[in-house]
């Protein structure tokens, strides 16, 4: 999943709008903006397969990805904002929090219970599905999409131009879609 | 693309709109929320 953490990132902010917007972005991509550095660290491994959908495998990915990890890192995630109060701190532990959430429908079983762990979790639209996850998605971002806008337009305080951030998380998706998607 | 690409194009994919979105979602000059 890609702009549906996004979207899950611009629902949160309608629930709390004191919450900054970008700590929230930080926080919604956060195990992947991990997931990064430790393949280059060699912490974890990632395989290309251009004929399977999404385009690579993810074979060992429990620092970054793991349940108990992820709580980990959400955790860790939501202190670095306490000074500004323990809602803050916690919306943005359950933006982090929401990405392993999100992950789980799509990803095939790579997601561990803990680093090492023999269970792995995950439904695995992406395979099952290769291009109607897409479409699940895409009804995520709209769903979250709508509820922000919906919201925004009643505020002055966040969402000053809220159609155009949710036309941004559009075109994300569409750039991450089956036909488009370099990977 | 090499795993190192796919590494580097995940970071950064996660990163980039950051910003931009932050900005087209803060309120108007003035219009904060707070006293004035």
């Amino acid at each position: 999943m890609y702009a549906g953490h996004f979207a899950a990132g611009l629902a949160l902010k309608a629930k709390e709008p004191k919450a900054p917007m970008w700590g929230i972005l930080v926080g919604v991509g956060l195990l992947d903006l991990l997931f990064g550095p430790f393949v280059l660290a060699g912490l974890e491994r990632v395989t290309l397969t251009p004929e399977i959908s999404p385009g690579f495998s993810l074979d060992f990915i429990d620092w970054s990805h793991s349940l108990v990890m992820s709580i980990a890192w959400s955790a860790a995630f939501g202190m670095f904002f306490l000074r500004m109060g323990g809602r803050i701190a916690g919306i943005m532990s359950i933006a982090a929090f929401s990405h392993f959430l999100l992950d789980l429908p799509m990803h095939p079983p790579d997601l561990a219970l803990w680093p090492g762990s023999e269970v792995h979790l995950g439904l695995g639209l992406w395979q099952r599905f290769p291009h109607g996850w897409w479409f699940v998605e895409l009804a995520f971002v709209a769903l979250a999409g709508a509820f922000y806008v919906s919201r925004a337009r009643k505020s002055d305080k966040y969402g000053r131009r809220s159609f155009a951030v949710l036309t941004i998380v559009l075109l994300l998706h569409v750039s991450n879609s089956p036909w488009l998607s370099p990977l | 693309m090499t795993t190192v690409g796919l590494a580097v194009f995940v970071f950064v994919a996660f990163l980039v709109p950051v910003p931009l979105i932050h900005w087209l979602d803060s309120p108007r000059r003035g219009r904060t929320g707070g006293p004035r």
